[in-house]
């Protein structure tokens, strides 16, 4: 469920990663979370910049919370909370550019991700948001990512309010860096990015993303855990439960 | 019962009214001890709101310190002592284990556009005044520049605190500073509504410990700094440049 094609452009081996489950709007699925870390870490190595994106109209709707609701405690939740902190960091720690393409909605786990990319695009009238406090889901294993790209103040208000937002205001609040008017030039206007930074001298573009994570502090790792284990901590719960289990699909 | 500031309760969301309308709700030493007061009552609970509202009685929702208490006549000590009960109350407001909720349904200065930056979700509407015309008056707004950094970052902070004077509603938003803007006084409990809903149909205990999180991350636990920077604040308000500035308000 995640797909791989090689675009060149310009001499640049670019690797154009998809969340591959359009009918589900690329709902993830633990599996998903695992191929796509795996993914992402050997496109760093064989291409010169990496694009994530998603088939269909919806880069991604967040967690299977189907599949979520089938294993009552939690476990699946566990599975995919983990999955996420990890695949967004591996992007993270790519020494290559990596450019997300979020056309048309990237909500909850699918917002997450934004957290794990160099440069965000996506599409003015794009739904975006962490809608996930209503479903007694703490979105705290986004917060050490999002803080890196909008103001702690801005982050407290999108985590905390479950409702959705647009590419528009995602791309005030600094959450997105480019917009297109329509959502199907969110793609190419991503591989042209990756491209052009795919042609920067590659150690001085490692280097400074390097400095860049260097610049979070020595409390980095300790955040991304202190964010994992805040949403851990509450899956399986009854509040969870009641409010997950009351889905209907 | 404290009286210049209120409580009131609804199902799982509370309200803490300033209430001080003739005086704009300006803080004054009184005011803030009763808002100490209902915090207390509010720790207090065994079952506590999910959603607390900071509002201001009348057309103003906080004026910033009362000019009364900050002009030293007698007791040097005063304008202190004041500072560093609102940096508490501040510190206070921030820990409470709900998501708290500005309803800034007017005039919004200095300290009272710090308590407004200390809640998490800020609501305002596009006519209301904001600010921090502090420096006009050869202050420092000390006890309110850590929040204000948290909520906007420090650049647009330099910006908003050194620049001084007061702004619309609409810019503040513009800024960082208010999270939604209604677009008239009238249009604002209808926004306000909208976000309290949406926020108590949730699970409290996920918006609780996303909260606690926040709160690590962005170094709201510190209460020291607070308490240091009400020191600043008192030692700026007491030189004479400050002093002359605020007689010179007063008439």
């Amino acid at each position: 469920m995640i797909t791989l094609e090689t675009h060149t452009i310009d001499g640049r081996s670019i690797a154009m990663i998809a969340l591959d489950r359009p009918d589900k709007r690329n709902a993830l699925t633990p599996e998903m979370l695992v191929e796509l870390n795996t993914a992402a870490k050997a496109a760093s190595t064989d291409h010169d910049a990496i694009v994530l994106t998603g088939k269909g109209k919806a880069f991604c709707a967040g967690f299977d919370l189907a599949l979520c609701q089938t294993t009552p405690d939690g476990s699946i939740m566990r599975k995919l909370l983990t999955g996420l902190s990890a695949a967004c960091n591996t992007l993270r720690l790519s020494e290559r550019p990596v450019v997300i393409a979020a056309q048309g909605a990237a909500i909850a786990g699918g917002c997450a991700i934004l957290g794990g990319a160099d440069i965000v695009v996506s599409n003015t009238n794009a739904k975006l948001g962490y809608p996930v406090t209503k479903i007694g889901v703490s979105p705290a294993v986004s917060a050490p990512y999002m803080t890196q790209s909008v103001t702690h103040g801005s982050a407290r208000e999108r985590l905390i309010l479950p409702t959705l937002f647009s590419g528009t205001t995602a791309h005030k609040l600094g959450l997105v860096h480019e917009l297109t008017e329509e959502p199907d030039d969110v793609q190419p206007r991503a591989l042209e990015i990756a491209a052009k930074l795919a042609g920067k001298p590659p150690h001085a573009y490692a280097a400074t993303k390097g400095l860049i994570t260097k610049l979070e502090g020595d409390q980095r790792e300790t955040r991304i855990k202190q964010g994992l284990e805040t949403s851990l901590g509450l899956t399986g719960k009854d509040e969870e439960q009641r409010l997950l289990g009351a889905l209907t699909f | 019962m404290p009286e210049l500031a209120t409580l009131t309760h609804e199902q799982s969301l509370s309200t803490l009214t300033l209430n001080r309308p003739d005086a704009h709700n300006a803080l004054s030493r009184d005011m803030l001890r009763d808002a100490h007061v209902c915090m207390d009552e509010l720790e207090a609970m065994d079952d506590k709101p999910s959603v607390l509202v900071v509002t201001g009685a009348g057309r103003s929702f906080c004026a910033g310190m009362d000019l009364k208490e900050v002009i030293i006549e007698d007791d040097p000590s005063i304008p202190l002592q004041l500072l560093e009960s609102l940096a508490r109350l501040t510190y206070r407001i921030r820990q409470f284990p709900a998501v708290t909720v500005a309803r800034v349904n007017g005039a919004a200065i200095g300290g009272g556009c710090g308590m407004t930056t200390v809640c998490d979700i800020s609501i305002t509407h596009a006519d209301a005044k904001l600010g921090f015309p502090e420096v006009d008056l050869g202050l420092c707004p000390a006890v309110v520049a850590p929040w204000l950094v948290r909520k906007i970052g420090p650049g647009k902070s330099r910006q908003v605190l050194l620049t001084g004077g007061l702004i619309s509603g609409a810019r503040a938003h513009e800024l960082g500073i208010v999270t939604e803007c209604a677009d008239s006084r009238e249009s604002l409990d209808e926004t306000v509504t909208t976000v309290t809903s949406s926020l108590t149909s949730g699970g409290p205990d996920a918006l609780r410990a996303t909260k606690a999180l926040l709160n690590t991350l962005d170094g709201s636990n510190d209460e020291a700094i607070l308490l240091e920077a009400a020191r600043l604040s008192a030692q700026v308000l007491a030189t004479e440049d400050a002093q002359n500035r605020l007689k010179a308000r007063r008439t």
